[in-house]
């Protein structure tokens, strides 16, 4: 039986991705406490305005702003919780991101942590991350990062393109409770440190007459579409529509994953109860993200795609337009609208489909074709596919981003490959289960920050996502994902090569793209990939529970 | 499963190592001189910190080790008592506050665990098959190989084992290997570019084997609690039948579980290119092809005839011996790493 989850005790950034919720602004506020008294004050005030994940049965229930809190292990060390909870905390999270750099493929992995750090590794993060968890402070720094405080902000009405007022009084509130209580707002973000929050928003671009949100991040890839579905997240009439592709396949059609893979306290697919701190209370309904500001080398990526797509349109004979898409869908996994490759493998096919579906086209208007997009890519169309009877990569490569990031059927152990002998056509394993990727799912969190789409961007101009990576473990789910699946290519028989768009390229620049040999084209290789997404800070924060929050504030969390 | 599969030893040796420390150093035991020893063994050239270093791992030097792994078990893992439902253990008299047997081991031991070529020469075929003497004739070569390239690092490890003291000789290396020798049981292997014919079992015939005499022995056993001294048309003693059928079924069974362990026991065949050599050469083609392949997409037929002309003169894909990947490091892209 599935247990109805106390979704008025858990924090709406978990079950929700508020991007997708209408709510195309974010602005992330970072805050330190100077002492335990003054961090308990600010909770008491901030716990009392959290947006939780329960339901919105009418438009009035959806607040114009939600409010998210979020806090580091110096954080809690500050607030000097007991030793026996802070210490049966997860030991990725004690470490904090900025420590697990090499692991993350952060820093540059042919080097010594002795050579990283005499290059000055970290020199193009914020000054905010730079100064948080310096080496040697053991999570005592005087400049450490200790609570994230995430607003997300609907529309102002009548516009497409402003934020709501209700962001910017929000702000005022939170920075004026600071005050109040002596916690110290930091500052720091941005390459020159001169932005005093994080802003986000989704990528605006000129549709027809308009400034409309899109879905798209810098690189101009439809972004968000395929994040999990869990137990006990979303309404019962919802859920089965919502599950297809965005579940796991266990012999019985798409099924939410287990509560426990992304919520603390519940079971979770290896049908446990993840250990976690004392008490139960303090840990129970709560979850782990990671933030990652990652920025977005836009003018070396297009320079890439580019020189590549010039020899590729010549070894493939078609045309560079053809090139440069087919080019950027087969790193990607989705073409530039979000329609999936394992559907829609190929050019001419793309073309056709987005011209039935209305998205472009002679006569289309472009507004229309807009709206058009943006409800196929929430649709279960978007979504519901296999990778199982793609083993080979012919309509997806193996080693593309959307593979690496979430393997759907591909490493169940029981798949098999090459061809079926009795139809002569790629093996189907249509009972493909999703045996060793439901324990890797990660939540996606975050929108994009940087200028509308529209206006020039390069490397040094200032773009990205800043990505929350939530999941109940940090260090099975995110981390592994990043390490194994995004800095490396074992799993997708793919050697050394990272994962061509979020991967670090500075020492394997290549990417494999699989041919059908019955299509007497031969496989192609990019090999000049350059590092295009770079983490410019950020750290591993503990998403607590509203009780969690209470007994934070009221300053009673007791293990015993 | 034996130590012999797929062409290869997959050894396993257990030396116990003394109790106690040498009378000249009381603050290191014998047990701390092995991990110390162990500690200081260079590892392979494959991380960051060890890639430029002047030293690689000991067993890099011979061409047979596919993997070696030294390791003190102190002890066998304690868990716990063995629980049971209460009513049966107080049926059967298991007293909660009596203790249980504790197993422990005698003495901690260092563990020798490798996969090597199952060679006696360099250089030789892997074989698909050896008797019990062969294998012990290609444990002794190996032993004595480890002994000429690592003699020293030996002798810092084993000199804290017992029965050491009298090795003196890689004869002796090798006999002393060999009374610490212990069966593997699992082997792992996983070089197949194709999968080997396995051992499959014939799993109806067995089983029919079995059945076919249990089931005329329970009709005749039937027939005979019915009273009936004969079996119908046959005419035999139902008693005789049924008794002799048993005995035939649980024979026939006893046999098929033999077979079927003996079919476990028996090895696969090597693949095609499974031995050391040919596996380092691998690498290095794979990387080398892997960069032809990029210099020469879209090439025309003439160039690319002429390209893999100049790629086979060069990399000599046929000669395991030179062209290839050093054993102990990560890849070929350095020249130290390959040898010319």
């Amino acid at each position: 039986m599935t247990r109805e989850l106390n979704l008025n005790d858990i924090q709406g950034n978990i079950t929700r991705a508020y991007g997708r919720y209408s709510f195309p602004f974010a602005r992330y506020i970072f805050f330190h406490f100077p002492s335990p008294a003054a961090g308990r004050d600010f909770l008491d005030i901030v716990r009392k305005q959290v947006t939780t994940a329960a339901y919105w049965p009418t438009k009035k229930d959806k607040p114009l702003c939600t409010t998210n809190v979020a806090l580091t292990f110096p954080g809690m060390l500050a607030l000097q919780l007991p030793v026996r909870t802070l210490q049966a905390m997860p030991d990725e999270f004690i470490e904090g991101m900025k420590a697990r750099a090499f692991l993350l493929g952060d820093r540059d992995q042919t080097e010594t942590e002795e050579d990283a750090l005499k290059e000055d590794w970290d020199k193009n993060w914020d000054p905010i991350w730079q100064k948080s968890r310096e080496p040697g402070t053991l999570g005592f720094g005087k400049d450490d990062v200790h609570v994230l405080v995430t607003l997300n902000a609907q529309l102002a009405p009548g516009t497409s393109d402003q934020p709501n007022d209700a962001l910017e009084e929000r702000t005022q509130w939170l920075l004026d409770a600071a005050t109040q209580t002596g916690v110290t707002h930091i500052k720091g973000i941005g390459a020159k440190g001169d932005q005093d929050y994080q802003e986000a928003s989704t990528v605006f671009d000129k549709i027809g007459k308009l400034n409309l949100p899109t879905a798209k991040e810098h690189f101009g890839f439809t972004d968000g579409i395929g994040n999990p579905v869990f137990e006990g997240q979303l309404h019962d009439d919802i859920i089965d529509q919502a599950v297809i592709g965005r579940g796991k396949l266990m012999g019985d059609g798409w099924q939410p994953l287990a509560t426990g893979e992304f919520i603390l306290g519940h079971p979770d697919e290896s049908q446990e109860l993840p250990p976690v701190a004392n008490p139960p209370e303090f840990t129970h309904n709560g979850t782990f993200f990671a933030f990652r500001k990652l920025h977005e080398n836009v003018g070396s990526f297009h320079e890439v795609v580019e020189e590549e797509a010039t020899r590729y349109a010549s070894v493939m004979q078609v045309s560079h337009e053809e090139a440069v898409e087919t080019l950027r869908a087969k790193m990607c996994g989705r073409w530039s609208d979000g329609v999936p490759l394992s559907k829609v493998p190929t050019y001419p096919e793309w073309v056709a489909f987005g011209e039935k579906m209305g998205f472009h086209g002679d006569g289309v208007d472009p507004i229309d074709g807009y709206r058009k997009n943006l409800a196929y890519i929430a649709s279960p169309e978007a979504r519901d596919f296999r990778y199982a009877d793609d083993m080979s990569g012919f309509k997806c490569p193996a080693g593309a981003h959307m593979r690496r990031m979430n393997t759907r059927d591909y490493l169940d152990p029981m798949n098999k490959n090459g061809v079926d002998q009795k139809t002569g056509k790629p093996e189907e394993n249509p009972d493909a289960t999703s045996a060793l990727n439901k324990r890797r799912r990660i939540l996606r969190r975050g929108l994009p920050y940087g200028a509308p789409a529209y206006e020039h961007k390069d490397d040094d101009t200032e773009q990205g996502v800043i990505m929350i990576i939530m999941g109940a473990s940090l260090f099975r789910q995110f981390e592994f994902v990043q390490q194994q699946w995004i800095q490396y290519g074992l799993d997708f028989h793919q050697g050394n090569n990272t994962c061509p768009m979020l991967g670090n390229h500075d020492h394997h620049k290549r990417h494999t793209i699989p041919s059908d040999p019955k299509s007497g084209k031969p496989p192609y290789v990019m090999s000049k990939l350059k590092t295009f997404v770079e983490c410019r800070g950020g750290d591993y924060f503990f998403v607590p529970s509203l009780t969690a929050l209470r007994m934070m504030a009221m300053g009673i969390v007791d293990p015993t | 499963m034996p130590d012999l599969d797929s062409g290869h030893i997959f050894l396993t040796t257990m030396a116990p190592i003394l109790p106690g420390a040498p009378e000249d150093n009381p603050h290191s035991s014998h047990e701390q001189r092995v991990r110390m020893a162990l500690a200081r063994l260079p590892t392979a050239n494959q991380s960051p910190a060890t890639e430029t270093g002047p030293y690689n791992s000991p067993f890099t030097r011979n061409m047979r080790n596919h993997l070696a792994r030294m390791f003190v078990l102190n002890d066998v893992v304690y868990n716990g008592r063995v629980g049971q439902n209460a009513l049966k253990a107080q049926i059967e008299g298991d007293k909660p506050f009596v203790p249980q047997k504790v197993d422990r081991l005698n003495a901690p031991y260092l563990i020798f665990c490798a996969d090597v070529d199952a060679i006696t020469e360099d250089g030789d075929a892997l074989p698909a098959t050896l008797t019990k003497a062969q294998q012990k004739e290609v444990r002794s070569s190996y032993a004595h190989k480890l002994w000429e390239t690592m003699r020293e690092e030996l002798i810092a490890i084993y000199s804290n084992c017992y029965g050491f003291e009298n090795v003196k000789s890689a004869d002796d290396f090798a006999d002393y290997l060999e009374r610490c020798h212990v069966e593997t049981t699992m082997p792992f292997h996983d070089y197949y570019l194709e999968l080997p014919r396995f051992n499959t079992l014939p799993l109806k015939g067995l089983l029919y084997g079995v059945l076919a005499p249990v089931l005329v022995g329970i009709v005749a056993l039937l027939f005979w609690l019915f009273g009936m001294q004969a079996l119908p048309i046959l005419g035999w003693s139902s008693l005789k039948t049924w008794i002799l059928a048993f005995l035939l079924g649980g024979v026939a069974a006893f046999l098929a579980v033999k077979f079927t362990l003996r079919n476990g026991e028996k090895p696969l065949a090597p693949a095609k290119y499974d031995d050391l050599p040919s596996v380092l050469k691998s690498l290095y083609i794979q990387q080398k092809f892997s960069e032809f392949f990029i210099e020469n997409q879209g090439a025309s037929a003439a160039e690319l005839h002429e390209a893999f002309g100049r790629f086979v003169k060069d990399h000599r894909p046929a000669d395991r011996h030179s062209k290839t990947q050093k054993p102990g490091v990560i890849s070929s892209s350095d020249l130290k790493n390959v040898t010319s």
